[in-house]
């Protein structure tokens, strides 16, 4: 089988970019984009430089609401923001070492500076998959960590902090205690105020230290609560950006909790950065078989006829956690499960199941597909959503508590823990099939899944064979996002024997038999693709306001009219109005079926 | 899974109608064509299969047809007009319906009928490896009926138990089915007899007659006689079986083996020789390739799983490969096959069977009748074999480590000059809609470095592929490709194109699969258990009819006669080897690449 032979680092949009024809301007930039990876790479730093006056000009005339355009600006480094042109000048001083010689290649330098360094996203997964990566050698020579939080530490309390939660992967042993402390060795911390612009300069300061006057590239992870997004965005733009390199802020989720307070996050977010510095995190979108969903649709020409609803009777997205909020619930019960996991994870899968053949595989293209099929949606009725919340449940002498027993969660809370929606989009393709989405917390099982159900087999030769109810025997197409990474196929097929009987088999690729090698994390691919600045998994403020757009009246009226959750115990199946919901919309939710599950 | 809870031994096309009372009126048509048919299978045998297997539970839906069936007589004028083709099948051998009633009124007598099973050339190899254990196979899993009865007969002199002594050799359990191993082969053993006697005399069949009576003891008697003998005989024990030692009250059967002829005249010449003695519906040719486990799935996968609906055409499929290969050669036993040769051994019948199978049409139903009408259209539709689109091997000695493989024409029952093609390659199409221009390829040979047997559906390639670059130059290679491994370790798998795990993006090939060793655990049935319980039930599905077998003499004896008429000579490939080298170009031609000799193996 023919592959291409890349590196095991490169980012997921640089085996394409490269053969793009420049036929246009956005193809032409996108050229730029890929090329970071080289970093400093002559040619592309004398672009810049050469282009620089003219991309200034275009600036002026761009406006942030036309993606395309605003792409074109960000990756001069040169920020198109107002407050990059201040510091043009500055960098035009260091520019005379253009253009670069072979030694100078290595004279770029990266810094990633995670912001809310001591929290439990930084700790668990930041610092882990920026150690991966390093591990990988995918991170450039010159690199950087910077934690920034506002409890005071020391470098060393830092390094011993974090050094608690590296790990090497199983398959990649090797020298792991000396590739640790190299990497340790090239974190640092700095405490600080997230409001205090003098906070940032000292940052700024010990960052230009590290960079030693070199090109300078600088990643912000806001690894922080929502509520003080804004402020530090202002106050990194303001004070801590790259003079002569990019500046981009990786964003965590929650992107506000309804369309206007999502709209103003984006508002402000803008007033500091433009649309193409700002990297909205969905890490479910970096999860493998997420990734693989395009490739599997996209270059396998026996599912290219099935794709539609001549063949695909309904779509289930399930998403299940064994446990619930523990004790901190407190973030929770302001968002509730729908926001939490559908509205963003959930939708964003859909989205990308569901949409057509984009042009090319550059982000752009992708995305602009994505926001297509979230604008073809027909808006979420009240009935066709039942939402749940786990009650407390004594099993085997244990007793699991309920959500409002949470003690960061009021005892009258209504907010869902579980959710269960029927979706349609409204274009040609997809007209009448329901997408059946499931998400919660507290159930039985812990299961990311995408589950597509086909139709039954018209004039069946074999009907008599399957009962009374012919949907039970259809193809189902099952792709285990996690845990435990596996495609399968249900087929019928006939029972070996002198009979005919037949039963489902499933023909199968369990990626733990396949790939032996440890699956990298999500967080890995979202931030090496982040460096490299490849957008294709990050989302677009408009695909944002549109996937809110869909949800905000739904929820709107939910928190209205005050919906009382169904009540499910802890640790079962999630409440049975799933099932009438489902039934509702001829549907069978495929993971509660009564089949074994691998 | 709602899956149909048959009984293990009963055959398919049974099964349907555990439903049927239910049915809608649907299938009413349906149900009243199987019906007659299942009478025109033998009117004689008809009230013994009632009786001897309403007893049981198993039987249960065989009961449900038979119902139907001995309801039929009272209006027989009506559906003989309308079936005319069965019924001329019928005419001959037809009861009267009193008589039919009359049986049918037995009902006290269930148990009186009785099956016997006789083996002529009993003492052949075919006989002891296959036929003897598959009936056994059969005994132990309650499948053959009560009173049933095996009769060994061939010439040489052989006493009962002599002939238990050789079959007890040969016969063993399955793993999973150890329990009462022993005991059971012994009940079995009691219940084999041996006559001795000439092939071509009636005398000795009249001897043989007595006997077999004298095991029926009056009951209703049904007869299966295996032909398990050379093809210049058939003749004389179906002449002799059929004029003295047919069933006189019960059905009469007889199953045949390959060859059936070398050509289309001597195959013409069979059938028509055949027939004086046997009605069509008498003569079970046996293909034990259809009895095989996938190949019968095939239909399966094909119209049970919506899937595969789309695809199954020149729209999606590029090329189909049949692919057949033996690791042995001759090995001292050429002397049958000389005279054939690997085309008319392997191609001619397994392969183009497995071909008309995969590509036919959806026929009406699963009934046999349906199933071999659509294959016949298949085989006619095949445009004729043209020479260049053959390419033939014989295989050459080869020492390798040491070990010296012989020559084909080093075997001794092969003439030294012998220009037999131990290898064969073929482009085949089907010139109709849904197959116009897409090759079928087979290969099949003796003396290659694998055994196995499989289906290959390499499907185009991705039109306006995204993932382009990352195929390298050559598109082809990345295609899905089904495979239908039939021997050894069944399975099934699809090819995929998938994303490799990292953090970049490489793909590569992965497989979607099936390996039945892993999922079933139970030993799978050879295909002779199904093929004569198959036969001793009347269902013919995967029994070739005449004129099937016609169609496939026409196909290949044009390019057979040339082959021979031309002398051309084969191209010869090492013992062990992949084969000649030609079949890479006969590929080429028509822009295939074999799946089975990918550098994936």
């Amino acid at each position: 089988m023919a592959t291409r032979l890349t590196t095991p680092c490169s980012s997921s949009s640089t085996n394409f970019s490269p053969s793009s024809s420049f036929n246009n301007e956005a193809k032409l930039f996108t050229r730029f984009i890929s090329m970071p990876r080289k970093y400093g790479l002559s040619t592309w730093v004398s672009h810049i430089h050469s282009k620089t006056h003219a991309r200034k000009h275009f600036l002026l005339n761009s406006s942030n609401e036309h993606p395309l355009n605003a792409f074109s600006l960000q990756d001069a480094g040169l920020a198109g923001n107002p407050l990059a042109k201040e510091r043009i000048e500055p960098p035009g001083k260091e520019r005379p070492s253009i253009p670069m010689s072979e030694a100078e290649k290595e004279e770029s330098t990266l810094s990633i500076t995670v912001v809310g360094a001591s929290g439990d996203l930084a700790n668990k997964k930041i610092f882990p998959a920026l150690f991966a990566l390093f591990y990988e050698d995918c991170l450039p020579e010159n690199f950087t960590v910077f934690g920034f939080a506002r409890t005071k530490l020391t470098d060393e309390e830092l390094r011993n902090m974090i050094s608690k939660t590296l790990t090497c992967r199983i398959d990649k042993r090797e020298n792991c205690d000396d590739k640790m402390d190299q990497f340790l060795k090239r974190c640092f911390y700095q405490a600080g105020q997230y409001n205090s612009e003098e906070s940032f300069l000292e940052l700024d300061k010990k960052l230009k230290e590290k960079e030693a006057g070199k090109l300078s590239n600088r990643l912000f992870y806001l690894s922080i609560p929502p509520n003080i997004f804004v402020d530090v965005v202002r106050c990194a733009s303001h004070r801590a950006s790259s003079a002569n390199g990019w500046t981009r802020v990786i964003v965590e989720k929650p992107f506000g909790r309804d369309s206007e307070s999502s709209g103003e996050l984006t508002r402000c977010l803008k007033q500091y950065l433009t649309e193409d510095q700002i990297f909205r995190i969905d890490h479910y979108l970096g999860k493998e078989l997420v990734e693989n969903l395009s490739v599997l649709r996209f270059s396998n020409l026996v599912f290219e006829p099935l794709w539609s609803r001549n063949y695909i009777r309904n779509v289930q997205l399930i998403f299940s956690e064994d446990f619930g909020t523990e004790g901190r619930g407190g973030y929770f019960d302001n968002y509730g499960i729908i926001r939490d996991i559908m509205q963003n994870h959930l939708l964003q899968i859909l989205a990308l199941f569901a949409m057509e053949t984009p042009v090319s595989l550059e982000a752009e293209d992708i995305r602009n597909e994505k926001v297509k099929v979230l604008r073809s949606m027909k808006p979420l009725k009240l009935e066709d959503v039942i939402v749940g919340q786990y009650k407390g449940h004594g099993k085997g002498g244990k007793s699991y508590p309920a959500y409002t027993d949470d003690p960061t969660v009021p005892k009258d809370s209504l907010t869902p823990t579980f959710a269960a929606a029927a979706l349609f989009i409204n274009n040609a393709r997809w007209d009448g099939i329901p997408f059946l989405m499931k998400a919660g917390k507290a159930l039985h099982v812990k299961r990311a899944e995408i589950r597509v159900q086909f139709r039954h087999v018209p004039g069946n030769l074999y009907k008599r064979n399957f009962g009374t109810d012919l949907d039970k025997a259809t193809n189902e197409l099952v792709l285990r996002v996690q845990p435990d990474e596996a495609i399968y196929l249900k087929i019928n097929n006939k029972v070996p024997g002198l009979g005919m009987r037949l039963d489902r088999s499933d023909l199968n690729l369990l990626y733990r038999a396949r790939y032996p090698k440890e699956i990298p994390d999500a967080y890995e691919r979202l931030l090496l693709d982040a460096i490299e600045g490849e957008r294709r998994l990050f989302i677009r403020s408009d695909e944002l306001d549109a996937a809110w757009a869909l949800f905000t009246p739904l929820l709107r009226e939910l928190e209205e009219k005050k919906i009382f959750p169904e009540l499910y115990p802890y640790g079962s199946r999630g409440p049975v109005g799933a099932h009438y919901l489902a039934a509702k919309h001829n549907v069978r939710w495929g993971d509660l079926s009564g089949e074994i599950y691998e | 899974m709602a899956a149909l809870s048959s009984i293990h031994c009963r055959s398919y096309s049974y099964s349907p109608f555990l439903f049927s009372s239910s049915s809608s009126s649907i299938n009413g048509q349906q149900f009243q064509r199987i019906n007659f048919s299942s009478s025109g299978i033998s009117k004689r045998f008809l009230p013994a299969k009632l009786f001897s297997q309403s007893r049981k539970n198993s039987y249960h839906g065989v009961v449900l047809m038979q119902d139907g069936a001995v309801a039929m007589p009272v209006n027989p004028v009506e559906n003989e007009a309308s079936f005319k083709k069965v019924k001329d099948g019928l005419l001959s051998s037809i009861t009267s319906a009193e008589e039919l009633k009359e049986t049918a009124g037995f009902d006290v007598n269930k148990d009186e009928s009785t099956v016997i099973i006789t083996v002529v050339g009993a003492s052949g190899d075919l006989a002891k490896k296959k036929i003897f254990p598959a009936l056994f196979a059969l005994y132990y899993e309650d499948c053959l009926p009560k009173h049933f009865t095996v009769f060994g007969y061939a010439r040489s002199k052989m006493t009962d138990a002599e002939l238990r002594n050789m079959v007890s050799k040969t016969l063993t359990c399955r793993i999973d089915k150890r329990e009462n191993c022993g005991e059971k082969m012994d009940q079995f053993l009691k219940r084999c007899f041996y006559d001795s006697g000439q092939y071509d005399s009636e005398e000795n069949f009249t001897q043989l007659d007595k006997k077999l009576k004298e095991h029926e003891g009056g009951r209703l008697s049904n007869r299966l006689f295996y032909l398990s003998i050379p093809p210049n005989i058939f003749i004389d024990a179906v002449r002799c079986a059929s004029m003295s030692a047919s069933s006189a009250n019960g059905w009469t059967r007889v199953i045949v083996e390959k060859p059936f002829g070398r050509d289309s005249e001597s195959s013409a010449a069979l059938t028509k020789a055949l027939k004086q003695y046997l009605e069509e519906d008498q003569i079970f040719r046996i293909d034990h390739y259809l009895g095989k486990e996938l190949v019968e799935n095939l239909s399966v996968l094909r119209f049970s799983n919506l899937i595969f609906e789309p695809l199954w055409s020149r729209q999606y499929i590029r090329n189909v490969q049949l692919i057949f290969s033996e690791d042995f050669g001759t090995e001292g036993r050429g002397g049958y096959f000389d005279h054939y040769g690997i085309i008319r051994d392997i191609m001619q019948n397994h392969l183009l069977q497995i071909l008309a199978l995969f590509a036919m049409e959806t026929p009406v139903s699963l009934d046999a009748e349906d199933i071999r009408n659509e294959k016949v259209k298949v085989l006619r539709s095949m445009r004729p074999i043209r020479l260049e689109d053959v390419v033939i091997g014989q295989y050459k000695s080869h020492i390798k480590g040491g070990i010296t493989y012989p020559a084909y024409t080093d075997d001794k029952t092969v003439p030294k000059d012998s220009l037999t093609p131990t290898f064969a390659a073929a482009a085949l199409f089907i010139d109709n809609a849904r197959w116009d221009g897409v090759p079928f390829l087979m290969k099949a040979g003796k003396a290659l470095h694998s055994k196995r047997a499989e289906i290959r559906v390499q499907f185009r390639h991705v039109p306006g592929n995204l993932y382009n670059r990352n195929f390298g130059t050559d598109l082809d290679r990345a295609t899905n490709e089904l495979v239908i491994r039939v021997q050894p370790d069944e399975a099934i798998y699809l090819k995929i194109n998938n994303k490799v795990p990292g953090l970049g993006m490489r793909l590569d090939c992965s497989n979607l699969n099936l390996h039945y060793a892993a999922r079933y655990s139970k030993e799978i049935p050879d295909a002779y258990e199904r093929l004569l319980l198959d036969a001793i039930e009347g269902e013919r599905r995967l029994f070739i009819r005449s004129d099937e077998l016609d169609a496939a003499w026409s196909l290949f004896t044009p390019v057979l006669k040339e082959l021979e008429e031309k002398k051309i000579i084969p191209e010869y490939y090492p013992y062990g080897s992949r084969g000649p080298v030609g079949a890479h170009y006969l590929a080429a031609r028509y822009n295939v690449k074999w799946g089975d000799l990918g550098a994936e193996q």
